[in-house]
């Protein structure tokens, strides 16, 4: 089998995995060797599904001894078969690398005889590349479940980022789906790994190998399996605080096997992946809680409204906000504000007294902020306006008119909408939420979620 | 700077950021504001304006250059050149009202977002960093001889010289031309040194057979790592929007 099928299979068979950042490697240009890496990361290019491609993203090999009912090299499928040998992967990155296709190396594999052999060869992969061809590219690579330590402490020092994938949120569908593997040995590593980088952070020796500079990551899949949203936003809650997890991702179940386990969709559950992602932001960088965004009376995310418009009109008692006093975790909360315009605010304020004008002038949208905020006192429209009817039915109203738009370029009326008019709101509303779709945002965005 | 002069006179210099430097040193040692600001080249006569060559001249605008960051930030500095670097019409005013009032208020300029000319140079900042950012991706080398590559791009800014930078530090070892084929102008590098030179009778010799063999891999590999199901091409073009397209291999 040649070079070019080889890659075809073991492409083919990696596209599932969602991770595709090159991020939070500063790993420097040593003795005039071949790469660097760059903090922020570099998209090289996006495929046609809108997902960034900055990695050489294959499988090792696809020949696996388990049998997991949710994928698609499970040992009962009958699928072409291929393996790269560790040489083969080292040159391939490197002509990639050189010809700036690619920004590392994203290596995964099925597990072929044992896991401590895959582990071995996934090492001597990384040790080509290093030490042979001089690489100081990203590589990313995948644990392998159920090895032993010391190839974890081998490859951990070679790479720059290392990922074990969860894959089922909760223990029961892992029983029913992937019946060979456990969540202790999923888990366990996954524990060792961040132990290590936190002993390594601590070293303050200049000379010292670094232990996984760019952190662990990890990838569960959505609606495989029944568990609520609130569940699984709380499993990523609980990665990124104790094991300080640089990354969860979230992969929409696209049904590749037919089992009677397995649920039948139609279509991947899109929409609910993005809500993850925003909800995930909301986590990391807006300072939300997971218990704050869901509770027990509402398990799963708003269709129409993302988390953080849902939350801000449950707790319309907080709002309005006025830009000009406060701090920025509180003005993290307003919807319509992110980490961009929240950091440009507290800037321009400094200087000058800011307005709904400047706020425009500075760039902030104001779509949906507008109605959560006070600017010098004073709010947008009327103040008696402020209440949550008010802003919920002009926030549906105007996602409607954007996916009007989008859709078939219908002409608005202006006697249709009730905008003003309380009575018959609730009716108004059922209506708007059986025809809506998600919004254009929404649908354009992949793997991300600011808001 | 509200007690400045206002004189009815056109700029003409020649196009370089030292240039540009002589003027700002100009005018405000004389407390003046030209009407307008042109490159030499790409001036057109009018029969209205007034206009006056400056002579760029090293002496005035080292000062300037080093009295920026001594008595504004490094941050106006850094916000002034890559500014420059932007493809904005009347980008030279802006950088002068800039500068000028950066001396006057120290800085403190960099937090006035709500004054026009302020946030017009840091937006054209943006502009440039985030084009040689994505292009830092969206670039393709080719091999065109013996650890020689060759990369044509199509960028609005001027933005060659930084993108060459990180292409230094990333492949010290290689030689590469970087060809910006709006400017026709060319970032070469030996493995010592770089220089940007004009191209505009640059020959580049035919891809090898060992080169086909790569792209046909990446074009596969592009083609292969999509899901179908998620297809999303509004998403893709977000991204990458298609006036990069005729420079990528994986898109011809």
């Amino acid at each position: 089998m040649d070079i070019y099928e080889k890659l075809k299979i073991l492409a083919d068979s990696a596209k599932y995995d969602a991770s595709c950042s090159s991020s939070g490697s500063n790993r420097k240009n040593k003795n005039n060797g071949i790469g660097n890496g760059h903090v922020s990361g570099i998209c090289h290019s996006w495929g046609a599904d809108g997902r960034c491609i900055s990695l050489l993203k294959i499988l090792m090999t696809n020949s696996c001894m388990y049998d997991c009912k949710y994928c698609i090299n499970r040992a009962t499928n009958s699928v072409k078969r291929a393996t790269f040998t560790p040489r083969e992967i080292a040159d391939l990155t490197i002509n990639f690398y050189k010809r700036n296709y690619i920004e590392g190396l994203f290596l995964s594999s099925a597990v072929i005889k044992s896991p401590d052999y895959t582990m071995e060869m996934l090492v001597q992969t990384a040790t080509i590349l290093r030490d042979e061809y001089n690489f100081n590219g990203y590589i990313h690579c995948k644990t392998i479940p159920g090895c032993s330590k010391e190839l974890i402490d081998k490859l951990g020092t070679l790479v720059d980022r290392m990922s074990i994938n969860i894959e089922l949120p909760s223990n029961d569908s892992l029983k029913l789906l992937a019946p060979q593997k456990e969540k202790t040995g999923i888990l366990k590593p996954m524990n060792y790994i961040s132990n290590n980088i936190q002993e390594n952070k601590l070293i303050k020796s200049r000379f010292k190998p670094k232990f996984v500079p760019a952190g662990q990551t990890t990838q569960m899949i959505i609606g495989a399996t029944p568990e609520s949203d609130l569940k699984i936003l709380k499993l990523s809650e609980g990665l990124y605080q104790k094991l300080k997890l640089k990354r969860v991702y979230y992969s929409a179940y696209i049904s590749v096997n037919n089992d009677r386990n397995l649920p039948t969709l139609e279509a991947p559950p899109l929409l609910r992946e993005n809500r993850l992602y925003q909800a995930d932001w909301l986590l990391r960088f807006y300072g939300f809680k997971a218990d704050e965004l869901l509770d027990e009376t509402h398990p799963n995310f708003n269709h129409i409204l993302d988390p953080k418009c849902d939350w801000a009109l449950r707790h319309i008692d907080q709002f309005p906000i006025e830009i000009n006093t406060a701090d920025y975790f509180t003005l993290l909360r307003i919807p319509g504000i992110g980490v961009i315009s929240a950091k440009k605010i507290i800037r321009a304020r400094r200087t000058f007294l800011l307005d709904f004008e400047a706020l425009k002038k500075l760039g902030v949208v104001l779509k949906r902020a507008k109605y959560f905020i006070t600017c010098k006192g004073k709010y947008f429209d009327k103040v008696y306006k402020f209440n949550q009817n008010f802003i919920e039915t002009n926030l549906v109203y105007q996602e409607k008119v954007d996916n009007n738009r989008k859709l078939n370029y219908e002409q608005l009326s202006l006697f249709n909408n009730n905008l003003n008019s309380y009575s018959n709101m609730t009716n108004e509303k059922t209506l708007l939420f059986n025809k809506l779709q998600p919004t254009k945002e929404d649908k354009v965005k992949c793997l991300t979620g600011n808001l | 700077m509200s007690n400045w002069k206002l004189i009815n006179k056109t700029y003409l210099y020649d196009g370089t950021f030292n240039g540009l430097l002589t003027i700002v040193f100009d005018s405000y040692s004389n407390k003046i504001l030209p009407q307008k600001i042109y490159t030499a080249n790409e001036y057109t006569p009018n029969f209205l304006d007034k206009t006056e060559y400056i002579e760029t001249d090293y002496e005035k605008s080292q000062r300037v250059f080093s009295g920026i960051e001594k008595n504004i930030c490094y941050e106006a500095l850094y916000n002034s050149y890559n500014a420059f670097l932007s493809n904005e019409k009347d980008k030279e005013m802006y950088i002068l009202k800039y500068l000028c009032n950066g001396f006057d208020v120290g800085p403190k300029i960099n937090n006035m977002l709500t004054v026009s000319y302020v946030f017009k140079v840091i937006n054209m900042r943006r502009r440039a960093l985030a084009e040689c950012h994505k292009l830092k991706g969206l670039l393709r080398f080719q091999e065109i001889g013996e650890n020689l590559c060759y990369a044509k791009i199509h960028p609005d800014n001027n933005i060659i010289e930084p993108l060459g930078h990180h292409f230094i530090n990333r492949l010290p070892s290689m030689n590469f031309i970087i060809h910006d084929k709006n400017r026709e102008i060319c970032f070469i590098y030996n493995c010592k040194e770089y220089r940007i030179i004009d191209s505009s009778n640059l020959k580049i010799p035919e891809i090898s057979e060992q080169e086909k063999v790569y792209q046909d891999l990446w074009k596969m590999f592009f083609n292969t790592i999509a899901i179908r199901e998620r297809k999303n091409p509004r998403c893709q073009m977000q991204f990458m929007p298609k006036k990069y397209w005729k420079d990528l291999v994986e898109l011809q």
